[in-house]
């Protein structure tokens, strides 16, 4: 086929969106297995996990399993010789619930944010760039769920064009948990949450908390969620 | 000949007798800062006689203490042994150290408390007494111990000299002709004192394992710094930056008259890396990657968890990130996702409803809703020997969405969203 003649099937091609999210291999790139994600159903839909060099995204709202799955994702990481960085704003995670989750704990770098620091989301996307430059994470997470939309539309405008700066060739992989839609990169995936169901089983006084099943859509476009069930931490007493 | 320094007084400072010994020899051995035991041979031509040499190393260690005692001997036991046990100058002519050591007491030896013990009940009180027996009689009464202590009480040698080497400094000072301002003009003058700084400490095999920074200001003050990264480096890359970070942190408050570099030297790591595990970061990425996130880590908010050994609720450490190798293991099962908990820091005071005893309706600051499930309670406690808690602890499901986890501080009083399931 000749150059032209390619060039109009590939603008046809990027008209109608029908790029693959990942292509081949060019010559001298140096691809890494993506993330998985610790559910095999999960995986198979998005082509194996997270893609690295990645800005990917994990919304839904509270008690969705956003962090349940973050933390599978991380201790994934953690337990396969890599190390993960779990940017923290808030000051939300919880060290028994990575503890539970299988974390490493001596090869995850949690970065806090001073309580009540009016700039805390400000700084955390600051050093955000730094994190990914270093190249010595393979997954970093900055964790922006319940951070009020104002602080957000507050960041700078050219916060994630920085990050995806940042992003560019590297092996490491960037996962945003949100409530709602902040940032993604084009060949990221869009993990959407919807809201769970807890699960309680027994009667009361012996009463427990069982699980939540999770559903989360791999992608905006996606028209199935794929269902999660999440055991609780607490141990069964 | 050996030269044996003592002093049973305080001293001014540790190292104060071993400079005395290394005006007269550099071949010098001191376990502590206290005897001192010179090597004397071959310093015939400098001083001609035994005397000469004694009367000047003890008139120099005067100088340093007022008590201080010194004996010169044949062998190094018996200029130790002398220097600790005899007042003011002792110089013992070839053959005479026996006579010279008998009067002196047993625990000069350094013998231990029990043994020393076990020879006063046989009798046996100063060293002389312990060399007049015949060897094969103590080895069958002490073990082996016994032929070396009468080695030790002769003034006979178990062990060679063994010289300490001289503690070497590293450091590099510049005066400025003229002042400087600002922290790109510094980059330029740390590669310069950097590079010959850490090149002296690599070609003697050394790492910086620290560097002290002493800025001396226009204004006459002094700002120091210390910078002591996870691991050692001789890389003047990484220090400089790791020098213009902190002081980017902690900016001098005048322009700087003079610049002082002092490194701690340590010797150089030897690491094996695995074929088959994952590559790990290099010690210098980790410590520059953890200097340029000075926000967090200067306010101790940056490291590596650790659960502490209670059951309070929420208790946690932070310790400094240092990931140790990889330890993967085929037979550890793959993670799965849970149930995770979300953190209010510090936990969210509400008022709950209860009905018969179990929780109804929730308000809090960014959570309410009536609930529609729940589990619960599991009342906890502990502590009672020190800042007590106890508490009954609810999971609700609410009718507004979410699953959160309530207590009630049966202490205190009041009741607390912990946290949000997630």
């Amino acid at each position: 086929m000749p150059a032209h003649a390619r060039k109009i099937a590939l603008e046809e091609l990027l008209r109608q969106r029908r790029l693959a999210p990942v292509g081949p291999a060019l010559r001298g790139e140096r691809r890494r297995s993506p993330l998985s994600t610790g559910h095999t159903g999960l995986d198979t839909r998005l082509d194996g996990g997270l893609p690295r060099g990645q800005l990917s995204e994990a919304i839904g709202p509270a008690s969705s399993g956003r962090t349940g799955l973050s933390l599978a994702i991380a201790s994934r990481v953690t337990s396969t010789g890599g190390l993960a960085a779990w940017l923290d704003p808030l000051d939300r995670l919880d060290p028994a619930s990575a503890a539970a989750a299988g974390i490493e704990f001596d090869r995850l770098l949690w970065l806090r944010g001073a309580p009540g620091a009016p700039r805390a989301t400000a700084d955390a996307a600051r050093v955000l760039p730094t994190l990914i430059a270093s190249g010595i994470f393979d997954l970093v997470v900055l964790d922006l769920a319940g951070v009020p939309a104002m602080e957000l539309q507050r960041l700078p405008t050219s916060t994630w064009i920085r990050v995806q700066r940042a992003l560019e060739g590297k092996d490491v992989a960037l996962l945003l948990l949100a409530t709602q839609h902040v940032a993604k990169s084009p060949q990221g995936v869009k993990l959407a949450f919807e809201a769970a169901t807890a699960r309680f089983e027994g009667t009361h006084p012996g009463r427990l908390l069982v699980s939540l099943r999770a559903a989360v859509r791999p992608g905006p476009l996606a028209l199935r969620g794929e269902g999660i069930e999440l055991p609780a931490v607490r141990p069964q007493r | 000949m050996f030269g044996g320094v003592h002093s049973p007084e305080a001293l001014p400072s540790p190292e104060a007798l071993i400079e005395v010994a290394r005006r007269f020899t550099p071949r010098v051995e001191a376990e502590a800062p206290t005897p001192v035991l010179l090597d004397l041979q071959g310093l015939g031509r400098r001083w001609p006689s035994p005397d000469a040499l004694g009367r000047a190393i003890f008139a120099a260690a005067r100088e340093k203490s007022r008590t201080a005692r010194v004996a010169l001997a044949a062998t190094r036991t018996a200029a130790l042994v002398l220097a600790r046990g005899r007042d003011g100058l002792t110089i013992a002519a070839p053959g005479e150290e026996k006579r010279l050591l008998a009067p002196l007491p047993l625990s000069l030896l350094g013998v231990a408390p029990e043994q020393e013990e076990l020879l006063r009940r046989f009798g046996l009180c100063t060293i002389g007494d312990l060399a007049a027996l015949p060897a094969a009689g103590l080895a069958v009464r002490l073990g082996e111990s016994g032929p070396r202590l009468l080695r030790l009480a002769r003034g006979e040698d178990l062990r060679p000299f063994v010289p300490t080497p001289a503690a070497e400094g590293f450091e590099i000072i510049l005066d400025l002709e003229w002042p400087v301002d600002g922290l790109e003009p510094l980059s330029f003058l740390f590669a310069r004192l950097l590079d010959p700084l850490l090149a002296s400490l690599r070609a003697r095999g050394r790492l910086a394992a620290a560097l002290s920074l002493e800025l001396g200001l226009v204004d006459g003050s002094l700002h120091p710094r210390a910078l002591r990264p996870a691991a050692p480096s001789g890389e003047p890359r990484t220090w400089r930056t790791l020098l213009l970070l902190d002081l980017e942190a902690h900016p001098p408050r005048d322009a700087i008259q003079r610049i002082s570099l002092r490194a701690t030297p340590t010797p150089s790591r030897a690491v094996q890396f695995s074929l088959l595990d994952p590559a790990q970061p290099s010690p210098e990425t980790l410590a520059e990657t953890l200097a340029r996130l000075h926000e967090f880590t200067a306010a101790g908010r940056a490291g590596s968890m650790t659960l502490l050994d209670t059951h309070r609720p929420g208790a946690f450490a932070l310790a400094s990130f240092a990931p140790g190798p990889p330890r993967i293991s085929p037979l550890r099962a793959a993670p799965f996702p849970r149930m995770a908990l979300r953190a209010f820091r510090p936990p969210l005071p509400a008022d709950v409803m209860f009905e018969q005893g179990a929780p109804a309706l929730v308000v809090a600051a960014s959570v309410r809703g009536a609930v529609l499930d729940h589990a619960g309670p599991w009342r906890t406690s502990g502590d009672w020997w020190d800042a007590a808690w106890s508490r009954e602890e609810w999971d609700v499901a609410l009718a507004s969405g979410g699953v959160y986890r309530i207590y009630r501080d049966r202490l205190r009083g009041g009741c607390f969203v912990e946290g949000e399931l997630d």
